[in-house]
């Protein structure tokens, strides 16, 4: 029977009929929703939509960034992931519930920095932020991604701001907020209030829409599972910026710390200084040999030694399938006791907890109870089973190369023996000693050739310096040379390179004649390497070989050739041009013309092409030959057999290229699908039309991106080409592995206050960063700090990985370029500040505070500032007036005393200008001779120095008071004091230099009271001139207008006495007025009455009118809203 | 507060690059034994002239020099570079000497600089002051030196033995760092162009010179262009002389350079002019120079052999990314930049040489040096 099927009805109305029609209208490119009122988003200013465009392109220009060249390759370190927050916030217990989720593993404590494997490509570092704010601004500076929980019953505490304000000014890191104890609220509402206001004052912080997590409560004393989870995924979707000081400066973040001072040191005096060993993943950038760096609260030392180690918690292999298998979700946390194993320069530690010891004591010891014996050995066996597996993985991952390669080799060639130079090439070779390079592969190069005696001499020379681990594989002893060396031993394995070297360098020791050189050297070679068939290669391509290491070596061996060729021989003058008279050929003859014609435009270009080409295919077999044994690796290729050999080469290298290209593609993409990417994804349609608009600007970022990109494939390409060894010598070790730095003579203190609650960062210090001087910062006060700072007043400034204490003194750049000092910061605005310390380059931000202490419930963050500039000398100055009086007046010169303390400083100042309070101008002449005026008040005395002859414009008076205003240099004092925060038990305030204040009221001093600096009423005595008095002579010789004469006043005390007439009309007058005046007043008070009158009479009808009005307003609403509702209903 | 660490060299080789990247990488040096042994012990003139033109350019550099010239002590200051600065050369070097670390040390500075040089221009131990202009300044632009502001002028000319020329030198700063380049493909000779001069003799002295380079060139090339620049009066120097610039420029961009100066060897003013040896007759130092220039070009390489030290300089000062240059044969000059680039930088190069082409390829990651003393606007 047949039933037709119901057709599929799809929905109507609903959520799912809303999305289905979403998407369609998606599809078929309609956005456009129905808008409430189109008309008022129309285009109707060209003013308003000019400002629109400007705002839009300049917030386009503010999202661009200038691209950078990616400098990492290979695997990148594990990203750090700080979790940071108040005190009782939850930290632990989140770090413990996301290592949960990745590695099913309880973890009991969270001590130092926890590495877990989270996903195929990536590995996270989780570390818990220390709560005092040295241990702030150090994990601001290695943070990628900053978790900030937020005690959310309690609402935000100043660490969070404080943490905020460090990470801001240190590069910005990703930043997540985390809101906890969301369980303590039992009203949702209030909840969701708190939620909403919290996030909002969040995002003032940051940005709009960063994102904030709700963990919502506990169970079981666990956060929900589910919570954690979103969490993770966050966390792994989540991008890294590169942050411009750590792509310039390589970083270690250490996880593993041991003393490996020798303990009779110790014990013969317990504060000796210590040498430790510091573990960690490589961040930032390259880090090369001889690189200084300093440690965050101990202070700069030279890396003693630096070894690569293989990675504990290594990334999964590669292999296609889906997600993490569980034995691959590998931790690693040292310091938390949790990593089973760990993995030092030459040796292997397990670590087994006490509790499994003792069991497997049970077993030995107690044989009589059988049953429980063999309990204990399969628990001991499943417990070792963990551990082992990851021995395994690591054995796998080391020989799985080695294995396939030396199958080929035992299968392809006969060669058996040749173990030693076989270097598996994901290895970092645990080489101490960088400059040995050149020896090594001298010994290398022997070894191959067979002969016994050198292998002989390679263990011989490696008495204490190489060290053999044997481990049983495939059948047999497989010997790797491990390199054990203390640098102890440096100087003694150089002389032997010397000594080992001397064949070769007498011979290139003549390097002006190096076509001899190289002749010779190839027959030495062809002597030496009679025997060397086995290698089946054409003497030829040996000796190319052969023939870089040598040149490298003649650049290497510095000593030798300066002690021996002696420098000055044919440069002695240090002269860099060299013209070679020596070689000159005839070019008038034609042959050695045509030798070269092909060199220019004129001869054949074919020819030069091919030439071209032949050095690169020569270069490729050169690669392949000098680097054969891993290029093979990879291919699979024979060592005999050249011409296959060759052919695979060739198709090799357009693989190569290809492959390059493909690469530079696909990054290309990415990095374009990066930028489109914005912040606020809704704004992504509007990009797409203004990039059109922008084309230039874009098009011009495009390119310097394409640049950068271009660069980074090119370096990539040309380090691939190079064998480990050479690789590393020339770039140093590469981001993301993981190093061991040897230290030496640190202060016993570090050892002894060592806490792994205090992850301890090692940052390397640049070219000229460890010079001290003064730094010009553009600075500013918190708004947030109560005070203003005071000139010269110590602060704790944070700059690059360094904190010290400093004296600033701040300044203000005047107009003309003047920098003038101040006694305090202005308010809501930058200063100058500069003071003295290590050097950081221009653009570094500083971070500034002045109290330590935890127990302060005020903001610490004082200020922030960044650096400028560096000088040797810091040009502030301040004004300076020197007052002086006249001791002796001339007609308009003078004698100035007291301005000056001697001649040589009237010398200094001759031509400076001068006033005196009442105005007159003047110029400083020079220092006063002694018979003007300046005599010794007693005779023989010495007359008095420091007396100036000045001239004014007019005359001046003895009772004038004349001062020199100028500028005096202010002294930037010499001072900074590095905190040693890491010396002392964290729990301690580190104490340094005390403001004068503190000084002041910690020894009870006064605040010194200087009398003549109160301010008082001024009083100035009115004052009393003479009458002038003209004498008679000179009266008499005046010209009569300027003559004093006797001037009658105009008042003369005599009464006037009208007439009866007149004074009747004066009366009249007078009361005609008085009847006007208040005829006028009269009126007026009558026209204000009856404003008033009509003022009220229009209040009272405004009263009624309005009511009025309303009513007719409200019937007509009603009336619409009726019809309205009526048509509705219709 | 903190005492400094000199770093500790011998001897009087290579003083002048010594003291340029110390400079450049801030380290402090103590050099001992210049010249301790010989007859005229310690520093000679020229040098001291180095350090004071050191003093000038730069701020709050220390200088310690023993009392017998053995011993010197330099604490590098601050590049400051700034306009109107003069220095006098003395007569013992020409001013080439002068100006090769100085365009490489003032690329760092604070300010960009304009210098006048006096001395000698021309000399046949030091790169000329046209072979400056013509190949140097566009050796630096390869590596993103800004080209404004980059400029050499000659005032006058001078010889040896009593000098009298005056240069004006001004160098731009670079505002974050150098760029790196892949710089492998030579090309091929596309023109040669050159500049001759003489001062204080006849005209006749340089077209002697250029007919007989020519002579040389014309089976090769027909894009050659040889100009006189005959000097007379004040701008001619002290002392008589001729010599000439070659430059020979390929399709890619390369600049391959000799040059050669003909004038009275210094130290015998005593004598007469007469009893002085015979100078090299002008023809002759023509086809010298031809050939002298054809020797270049053969060996190949992007670069004279002359620049091999400034090229490797540069290439050590880039920031972090490979660079990959290719040269003739290495020359002695060449091998003492790579050491002291190692000692002072420690950037190691990967040398390489191409028995088909007779060149040494060379790779570098570079320092990573940015110009610290800039003021951030």
């Amino acid at each position: 029977m047949e039933r037709s099927q119901k057709s599929h009805r799809s929905r109507q109305s609903g959520p799912s009929a809303r999305k289905k029609s979403d998407t369609d209208k998606k599809k078929r490119d309609i956005t456009e929703e129905k808008k409430q009122n189109p008309k008022a988003f129309a285009f109707n200013s060209t003013v308003k939509a000019k400002r629109l465009q400007s705002r839009a392109s300049e917030k386009e220009q503010r999202r661009l960034h200038i691209p950078t060249v990616d400098r990492t390759t290979g695997e990148p370190a594990p990203y750090v992931i700080l979790v940071h927050g108040p005190p009782q916030v939850g930290k632990s217990l989140l770090i413990k519930s996301l290592i949960k989720h990745y590695t099913k593993h309880n973890i009991s404590e969270v001590k130092g920095p926890i590495t877990i494997v989270s996903g195929k490509q990536r590995r996270l570092q989780f570390v818990e932020c220390p709560n005092d704010i040295n241990g702030m601004i150090d994990a601001a500076k290695f943070a990628d991604l900053a978790l900030l929980l937020i005690d959310g019953s309690y609402g935000f505490e100043m660490e969070t701001f404080e943490f905020l304000n460090i990470m801001q000014v240190h590069g910005f890191p990703k930043v997540m907020g985390v809101l906890t104890h969301l369980d303590e609220f039992k009203d949702v509402k209030k909840l969701k209030k708190t939620k909403q206001r919290l996030k909002h004052r969040f995002w003032t912080e940051i940005y709009d829409g960063a994102k904030l997590f709700y963990l919502s409560g506990l169970i079981h004393g666990k956060y929900v599972k589910r919570e954690i989870h979103n969490l993770a995924r966050f966390i792994s979707v989540m991008k890294f910026h590169p942050l411009s000081w750590r792509t310039s400066h390589p970083y270690v973040l250490v996880d593993r710390f041991e003393d490996v001072t020798p303990p009779d040191k110790i014990f013969t005096n317990k504060k000796c200084d210590r040498n430790v060993t510091v573990y960690g993943y490589l961040r930032g950038c390259n880090m090369k040999k001889g690189t200084k760096v300093h440690i965050a609260g101990v202070g700069d030392y030279n890396v003693a030694g630096l070894t690569g180690l293989a990675d504990p918690c290594p990334l999964p292999s590669v292999a296609k399938k889906k997600g993490l298998r569980d034995k691959e979700k590998l931790f690693y946390a040292p310091m938390s006791g949790v990593g089973d194993l760990l993995y030092d320069k030459y040796a292997v530690y397990v670590n087994i907890n006490d509790h499994l010891v003792q069991y497997s004591k049970v077993g030995d010891d107690d044989t009589s109870r059988k049953g429980t014996e063999k309990d204990v050995g399969v628990d001991l066996v499943k417990s070792l089973h963990n551990t082992k597996y990851t021995v395994d993985e690591k054995l796998n991952k080391s020989s799985i190369n080695l294995f396939s390669q030396k199958s080929y080799n035992l299968k392809e060639t006969t060669d058996s023996d040749d173990e030693d130079h076989v270097k598996p090439d994901n290895f970092i070779e645990p080489m101490e000693e960088l400059d040995n390079v050149g020896s090594d592969d001298e010994s290398d190069d022997s070894e191959e050739s067979g002969s016994p005696k050198s292998k002989d001499n390679k263990r011989t020379r490696g008495e204490n310096k190489v060290e053999e681990e044997r481990e049983f594989h495939e059948g047999r002893i497989r010997r790797k040379a491990v390199f054990g060396s203390e640098s102890g031993d440096q100087e003694a394995s150089e002389e032997e390179e010397e000594t080992e070297n001397d064949n070769s360098n007498s011979e290139s020791s003549s390097s002006d004649e190096e076509e001899e050189d190289e002749e010779e050297e190839e027959h030495d070679i062809e002597e030496n390497l009679g025997n060397a068939s086995k290698w089946k290669e054409s003497l030829l391509e040996r000796t190319k070989s052969r023939k870089t290491t040598n040149l490298m070596q003649l650049v290497d061996e510095k000593k030798k050739s300066s002690k021996g060729l002696g420098g000055d021989e044919v440069n002695g003058d240090g002269s860099s041009k060299f013209t070679n008279y020596a070689s000159t050929k005839d070019w008038k003859e034609g042959e050695i013309i045509e030798s070269i014609r092909d060199r220019f435009v004129t001869g054949d270009w074919s020819k030069a092409a091919q030439r071209a080409k032949a050095a690169e295919t020569e270069n490729e077999n050169d690669d392949a030959d000098v680097f054969g044994e891993f290029e093979d690796l990879e291919t699979g290729e024979k060592h005999e057999g050249d011409k296959t050999g060759d052919s695979n080469k060739d198709i090799d290298s357009a693989v190569e290229e290809r492959r390059l290209k493909k690469l530079a593609l696909r990054a290309k993409f990415d990095a374009q699908f990066n930028g489109s990417e914005s912040p606020d994804e809704d704004d992504d349609k509007n990009h797409k039309g203004k990039d059109k608009g922008q084309a230039n600007e874009v098009s011009f970022i495009e390119k310097l991106k394409e640049e950068a990109e271009l660069q980074r494939q090119r370096n990539i390409a040309e380090l691939d080409d190079l064998d480990e060894i050479t690789r590393l010598d020339i770039e140093g070790y590469r981001t993301g592995t993981y190093l061991r730095l040897e230290i030496h003579n640190v202060p016993y203190e570090m050892v002894e206050h060592f806490d792994p609650f205090h992850p301890i960062l090692v940052g390397g210090i640049g070219l000229t960063e460890d010079n001290v001087g003064y730094m010009q910062t553009r600075f500013k006060r918190h708004r947030w700090h109560k005070k203003v700072l005071k000139n010269k007043d110590p602060i704790i400034v944070s700059i690059g990985w360094r904190r010290y204490q400093t004296l600033p003194v701040y300044a203000i750049e005047d107009v003309n370029g003047r920098h003038r000092m101040l006694k305090y910061t202005p308010e809501h605005m930058h200063c100058l500040a500069v003071f003295w310390g290590p050097l950081a380059p221009p653009n570094t931000g500083v971070v500034a505070v002045q109290n330590l202490s935890n127990n302060q419930s005020s903001f610490r963050i004082t200020a922030t500032a960044v650096v400028l500039e560096f000088n040797h000398a810091a040009k502030i100055v301040k004004k300076i007036k020197l007052v002086g009086e006249p001791c002796k007046i001339y007609k308009k010169t003078a004698l100035i005393k007291k301005m000056f303390t001697s001649d040589l400083e009237v010398a200094r100042f001759e031509g400076a200008s001068i006033r005196t309070v009442s105005g007159i101008r003047g110029q400083v002449k020079k220092a006063g001779k002694i018979e003007l005026g300046n005599k010794p008040k007693k005779k023989g005395g010495q007359p008095e120095e420091g007396i100036a002859r000045c001239t004014f414009e007019d005359k001046i008076l003895m009772s004038d008071i004349v001062f020199l205003r100028a500028w005096t240099q202010v002294d930037v004092p010499c001072f900074y004091n590095p905190l040693t925060t890491a010396l002392q038990p964290r729990g301690e305030t580190w104490r340094g230099v005390r403001t004068v204040g503190e000084l002041r009221r910690n020894l009870n001093l006064p605040i010194p009271d200087n009398k003549d600096s109160h301010y008082k009423p001024i009083e100035r005595p009115l004052k009393k001139f003479n009458p002038i008095v003209v004498p008679k002579s000179l009266q008499a010789s005046l010209p009569f207008r300027s003559k004093p004469k006797l001037a009658k006043s105009k008042k003369d005390g005599r009464a006037v006495v009208p007439e009866p007439h007149e004074r009747d009309v004066h009366k009249l007058v007078q009361h005609l007025q008085l009847i006007r005046h208040n005829k006028a007043k009269q009126q007026k008070l009558k026209k204000q009455e009856q404003k008033k009158k009509h003022d009220v009479q229009k209040a009272k009808e405004e009263v009624v009118t309005k009511k009025r009005q309303r009513e007719e307003r409200r019937d007509r609403y009603r009336t619409q809203d009726k019809l309205q509702k009526k048509m509705r209903r219709e | 507060m903190k005492e400094v660490s000199y770093k500790k060299l011998k001897g009087s080789q290579n003083l002048r690059q010594r003291l340029l990247l110390s400079t450049l990488s801030s380290t402090p040096i103590l050099i001992e034994d210049i010249r301790a042994d010989a007859t005229w012990p310690g520093l000679l003139s020229h040098e001291v002239s180095f350090l004071r033109l050191l003093e000038t350019v730069s701020d709050d550099c220390h200088l310690e020099i023993n009392e017998t010239g053995t011993k010197l002590k330099y604490k590098p200051g601050i590049v400051m570079g700034g306009r109107y600065l003069e220095h006098d050369c003395g007569l013992s070097r020409s001013i080439g000497y002068f100006l090769e670390p100085l365009i490489v040390l003032c690329l760092f500075g604070k300010k960009p600089l304009s210098i006048k040089l006096k001395g000698i221009t021309n000399d046949s131990k030091d790169p000329s002051v046209d072979t400056f202009r013509s190949t140097t300044l566009p050796l630096l632009k390869r590596f993103g030196v800004p080209s404004d502001g980059l400029e050499l002028k000659i005032e006058s000319r001078g010889v040896a033995p009593k000098g009298g020329g005056e240069v004006t030198l001004s160098v731009p700063i670079i505002h974050n760092s150098l760029k790196a380049v892949t710089w492998t493909d030579e090309g091929m000779v596309k023109r040669i162009r050159g500049i001759s001069f003489s001062t204080r003799v006849s005209v006749q002295f340089e077209n002697t010179m250029i007919h007989a380079a020519r002579g040389i060139f014309n089976r090769l090339l027909p894009d050659v262009h040889i100009f006189t620049d005959h000097k007379a009066g004040a701008q001619a120097g002290n002392s008589p002389g001729y010599g000439i610039s070659l430059v020979a420029e390929t399709t890619s961009g390369c600049f391959i350079s000799v040059d050669t100066t003909i004038s009275y060897p210094r130290g015998n003013d005593d004598m007469d002019i007469d009893e002085k040896k015979e100078l090299m007759p002008p023809g002759e130092v023509g086809e010298e120079i031809a050939s002298l220039l054809l020797g270049e070009i053969e060996q190949g390489g992007v670069i004279d052999s002359t620049h091999q030290g400034l090229l490797f300089l540069l290439c050590a000062l880039c920031p972090q990314d490979v660079s990959k240059v290719r040269v003739g044969k290495l020359v002695p000059y060449g091998i003492q930049t790579l050491r002291n680039i190692k000692d002072f930088l420690g950037v190691n190069f990967v040398i390489k040489p191409e028995p088909a082409t007779g060149t040494v390829m060379l790779k570098c990651t570079g320092s990573g040096l940015t110009n610290l003393s800039r003021k951030l606007s």
